[in-house]
C-alpha cells in the first residue's frame, strides 16, 4: 500500500520496521468487532430477516440493547413517547434506523486498546460517525447509492484506531518512548493498509471494502470511484463541522465548498450550499446516536 | 469574468440530441462549443437511462432464459444479490461509449465546456463551472438539448433510499424483495417486466386501465398476460391515495379502491420534466408551453429566432434515436446546411420484458382516421423459429389500408421486437405494397417470417372482400 511504502519518518525508524514487519506478516490485531453488530450488519442485510429478529439479536447484548434504547428515546427519534420494548423500538425506528444505531454504538473507545490517547480515538470514532451522516446525505443529493453511505463513511478511517492501537503496543514490545505528534504521523501512514484489514476481516460489504481501499486514490477505485467519492465528500463535511473554526488547518466553509471531491461529483456551489443546510438534522442524528 | 467567446453554434447539453447537432454543425466547418453541466457526456441516455437499463434487462433475460430452463441447469439466483453484480459490465460500456464521444468531439474539433449553462439574453449564454467561475458565451445560433428529468409527484415522498425515481432505482444496493411500481408507461413497464424477471415481486399500479395504452390492447394484452405469467401483478383504474415509508420494513402504497401494498422498494415512474430550471429562459425571451416543455417549430426553432430546440425537451416522441436526429437537423437548419427529408416514421421501442415495438398508426388510430382497414396478425408460438426458440408470447401485426396493399403501421410483442420493427419501417417508408412481404424470401427459421404470415392474412381478406 502506498503509504506504507513512503520513506522513514525520522528517528521513528526502529517503530516503524517493527510496524512494517507485523503489516507484513498479517500480524495486527484487529478488534472483534462484537458478535452481535456484525450479525446486526449481516441481518439486516438479509432480505430474510424481520424485526423480530433484530430485537432477538440486539437484546442478546445488554449493553448494545440499553444504547440502542436510550438513542430510541432521544428527542430527535421520539420527540413524545417512550419505548419501552426494543421490538417497539424497532417497529418506530425501522430495521435500517436501528442498525446504524447499533452499528455506530459498537464501534466505540472500549474497542480499542490504546492507553493514554483514549480522547484522541473518541475524537476520531466521532469524527467517523458525523463522515458517515453527512455521507448520506450526499448521497442523497447526487441521487447514488444512500444505504451504502452511512456504513462506508462510518467505517472509512478505521484503520485509524487500530493503528494507534498497533503503534502503542509495538512501541511498548521494542521500549520506545512515542509521544502525540510522532503517533499522529505514523499512524497517517499506515492507516489505510490496517483498514482494510479490519474491513476485510469484519466481513463488512464487498463495497465497504472497495471503499476503504481506495479512499485516498478515489480517482483509481472502478466500479467503487462513486461511493468512494461520496464518503470522500462525507469526510470532508465532517472535516468542516468537527474543527474548532479559526484553528490551524481547519477546512472553513469557502475551502470545504471548493473541495475537489465535491467538484468531482459535480455538485455546483449552491447544490452543495443546500447540503449544508442539512447541518442541524445532522447534528440531531449525531447527538442522538451518541446518546 | 473574462472576455466573451464567441462561437457559430452553442449546444447546452451532451445527450444524445446535443452530441449530434455538435458533430453534424463541427463536420460542417462551423466552430461549435458543447455546453455540459455534468462530468460526463451522454446525458440521461447513457448515465441513467437507456443504457443502464438496457445492461440490467440483458441480465434479467439470462436469469429468466436460466429459470426456464431448469432442467439443463440448477439454476436459482443468490437472495442476496447486489444490483451492481446484475448491471456488471456497465462501467465498461459507458467507459467505451464515452471514449469514443470524447474522441468522436475532438476529431470534429467541438469545443467541450464542463460547466452549467443559463442564457443571459437571446445570444450570450453565461457558464458556471463546478468551482463557481463563470464565462460568456456567444452565438447568432443556440441549441437548447437539456433534456428531461423524472417528474416527481408532491405526494410522493422520494427519498432515493426506499421511494425512488428512474434516475436513482438502479442505485440501489441489494436487489430487493418486492417492488411497487407507480405507472405504466414506457419506462414503468420497462422496469417493472426487468425487475420481476429478476425474482423481485413487482406490483405495477395506474390510474389508466392498461399500461402503454397508446399500443392496441391485443398487444399489452399480452404484454399483461407476460408479467403475470412471470409473477408480477397489474393493478390498473387504480389511483394512489398515500405512498410512505413506514419507517421499518416497508413502503406503504394505500389506494383508492382500499387496497394497501406493501414493498421493499418503490419507483415511482410519473413521467418526465424538461430540465429548464436552471437556463432561465426567460432571459432570452422563451417560456415554456402549457405541458412544460419548449415549443418549436417545423424546423425545430423556438419563438426566438435563432434559438433551437431538440430532443426531450420539445416532448415526445422523448426517445435517443429520435433526439439524435433531432438535434442533428436542428444544427443544419440553424447553419443553413442541407438536410434532406425527416421522415415522422419513428419506431417506438419498449425494452420491457416481452419486447414491444410499433411504427406508423396503430389499428386503434387506423380505424379512427379511415374507418375500414384490413388487418393481418401472425402468433409467434405459430412460427417455426418461435416454437424451437421458446418465444412464443408474441405477436406482430400488420395495419393496412382500404385498398388491402397500402401499409399504415406495424406492431410487434416478443423477445427481438425492436430490430424486427425495422423489416416494417423500411417497407412503410419505401411505401411497398403488403404483397411485397409475401414476395420476399426470408430466412426459415426466423422470427421475421411472421411478416409474410400477417401479410399473407390481409391479401387472404382482401381477396373475399374483392
Ligand atoms: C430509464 C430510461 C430508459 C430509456 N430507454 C430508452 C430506450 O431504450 N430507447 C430510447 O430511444 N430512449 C430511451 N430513453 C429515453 C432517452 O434516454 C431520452 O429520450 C434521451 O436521452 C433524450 O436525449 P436529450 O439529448 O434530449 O437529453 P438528455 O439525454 O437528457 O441529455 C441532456 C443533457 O443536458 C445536460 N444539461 C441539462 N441542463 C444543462 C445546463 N443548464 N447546462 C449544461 N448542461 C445541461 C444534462 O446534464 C444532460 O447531460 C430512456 C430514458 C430513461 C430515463
Amino acid at each position: 500500500m502506498k503509504n506504507a511504502e513512503a520513506a522513514p519518518l525520522s528517528g521513528l525508524e526502529p517503530l516503524e520496521s517493527a510496524i512494517d514487519a507485523q503489516i507484513r506478516s498479517n500480524q495486527i490485531d484487529v478488534p472483534m468487532l462484537p458478535e452481535v453488530a456484525g450479525r446486526v450488519v449481516r441481518l439486516t442485510q438479509d432480505p430474510k430477516s424481520d424485526a423480530m429478529q433484530l430485537a432477538k439479536l440486539i437484546q442478546s447484548d445488554q449493553i448494545l440493547a440499553g444504547h440502542v434504547m436510550r438513542v430510541a428515546n432521544s428527542a430527535l427519534y421520539s420527540p413524545n413517547a417512550t419505548l419501552i420494548s426494543l421490538q417497539q423500538a424497532i417497529a418506530r425506528l425501522g430495521m435500517k434506523l436501528i442498525s446504524e444505531i447499533a452499528l455506530a454504538a459498537s464501534i466505540n473507545s472500549s474497542l480499542f486498546n490504546a492507553p493514554g490517547f483514549e480522547s484522541h480515538i473518541q475524537y476520531e470514532i466521532r469524527y467517523s460517525l458525523l463522515a458517515g451522516l453527512w455521507a448520506k446525505e450526499i448521497a442523497r443529493a447526487c441521487r447514488r447509492n444512500v444505504e451504502a453511505a452511512f456504513l462506508t463513511g462510518l467505517l472509512h478511517d478505521i484503520g485509524r484506531p487500530v493503528a494507534t492501537q498497533t503503534i502503542i503496543s509495538v512501541a511498548k514490545d521494542i521500549k520506545f518512548t512515542i509521544d502525540k505528534r510522532s503517533l499522529i504521523s505514523l499512524e497517517d501512514k499506515y492507516q489505510r493498509a490496517i483498514g482494510v484489514k479490519v474491513v476485510e476481516q469484519w466481513e463488512m460489504p464487498q463495497i465497504v471494502i472497495e471503499v476503504v481501499r481506495h479512499f485516498d486514490d478515489y480517482q483509481n477505485a472502478g466500479d467503487a470511484i462513486k461511493p468512494t467519492m461520496i464518503a470522500r465528500a462525507g469526510a470532508e463535511f465532517a472535516d468542516h463541522f468537527m474543527c474548532e473554526q479559526g484553528q490551524e488547518g481547519c477546512l472553513t466553509r469557502d475551502q470545504l465548498v471548493v473541495q475537489p471531491v465535491l467538484a468531482d461529483l459535480d455538485l455546483y456551489q449552491d447544490e452543495i450550499l443546500e447540503i449544508l443546510e442539512k447541518e442541524p438534522a445532522v447534528q440531531s442524528a449525531m447527538e442522538a446516536l451518541q446518546a | 469574468m473574462s472576455q466573451t467567446i464567441s462561437f457559430d453554434l452553442l449546444v447546452i447539453g451532451s445527450g444524445p440530441a446535443g452530441q449530434k447537432a455538435a458533430v453534424e454543425a463541427a463536420r460542417n466547418g462551423a466552430s461549435v462549443a458543447l455546453i455540459e453541466k455534468t462530468r460526463e457526456l451522454g446525458g440521461a441516455c447513457v448515465q441513467r437511462g437507456t443504457i443502464p437499463s438496457k445492461t440490467l434487462r440483458e441480465n434479467a433475460l439470462r436469469v429468466k432464459n436460466m429459470r426456464m430452463n431448469a432442467q439443463i441447469a440448477n439454476f436459482k439466483l443468490a437472495e442476496d444479490m447486489e444490483l451492481a453484480t446484475l448491471i456488471n459490465r456497465l462501467s465498461e460500456v459507458l467507459e467505451a461509449h464515452d471514449n469514443y464521444m470524447r474522441k468522436q468531439l475532438q476529431r470534429s474539433g467541438v469545443e467541450l465546456i464542463h460547466g452549467r449553462a443559463t442564457f443571459v439574453n437571446e445570444r450570450e449564454i453565461q457558464v458556471e463551472n463546478v468551482s463557481g467561475t463563470k464565462q460568456l458565451y456567444r452565438s447568432q445560433h443556440i441549441l437548447i438539448a437539456t433534456g428531461s428529468h423524472p417528474r416527481k409527484p408532491d405526494d410522493i415522498p422520494i427519498d432515493h433510499e426506499h421511494l425512488f425515481d428512474s434516475d436513482s432505482i438502479l442505485s440501489m444496493l441489494y436487489l430487493p424483495k418486492s417492488l411497487t411500481v407507480l405507472g405504466g408507461g414506457v419506462i414503468a413497464s420497462e422496469y417493472a417486466s426487468i425487475f420481476q424477471a429478476l425474482g423481485v415481486k413487482v406490483t405495477m399500479i395506474d390510474k389508466y386501465p392498461r399500461p402503454l395504452g397508446f399500443l392496441d390492447d391485443d398487444l399489452t394484452d399480452t404484454f399483461i398476460s407476460g408479467f403475470h405469467h412471470m409473477g408480477g401483478t397489474w393493478k390498473g383504474n387504480t389511483k394512489i391515495t398515500r405512498c410512505f415509508w413506514n419507517g421499518i420494513d416497508a413502503v406503504v402504497t394505500e389506494c383508492d379502491d382500499g387496497s394497501v401494498i406493501s414493498s421493499d422498494k418503490l419507483l415511482c415512474a410519473a413521467g418526465r420534466v424538461a430540465n429548464v430550471k436552471e437556463l432561465h429562459i426567460e432571459n432570452a425571451g422563451l417560456q415554456l408551453n402549457q405541458r412544460g416543455l419548449i415549443s418549436v417549430d417545423d424546423q425545430l426553432q423556438t419563438d426566438v429566432a435563432g434559438i433551437y430546440a431538440a430532443g426531450d425537451v420539445i416532448g415526445p416522441p422523448s426517445l435517443a434515436s429520435a433526439s439524435m436526429e433531432q438535434g442533428r437537423r436542428a444544427a443544419c437548419n440553424a447553419l443553413q446546411i442541407e438536410t434532406g427529408n425527416m421522415h415522422n416514421t419513428i419506431p417506438a421501442g419498449i425494452y420491457s420484458i416481452p419486447e414491444l415495438s410499433s411504427v406508423g398508426l396503430s389499428e386503434t388510430q387506423a380505424r379512427e382516421k379511415y374507418g375500414d382497414i384490413f388487418v393481418g396478425t401472425a402468433r409467434f408460438d405459430e412460427i417455426a423459429r418461435g416454437q424451437i426458440s421458446g418465444i412464443q408470447n408474441g405477436l406482430l401485426k400488420i395495419v393496412c389500408a382500404k385498398d388491402g396493399k397500402t401499409i399504415l403501421g406495424v406492431m410487434i410483442v416478443g423477445e427481438g421486437a425492436t430490430e424486427l420493427i425495422h423489416i416494417g419501417q423500411m417497407a412503410l417508408l419505401n411505401q411497398c405494397s403488403v404483397d411485397f412481404f409475401v414476395e420476399t424470401i426470408f430466412n426459415f427459421p426466423t422470427l421475421a417470417e411472421a411478416y409474410r404470415a400477417a401479410a399473407l392474412e390481409i391479401i387472404h381478406a382482401r381477396k373475399l372482400r374483392a
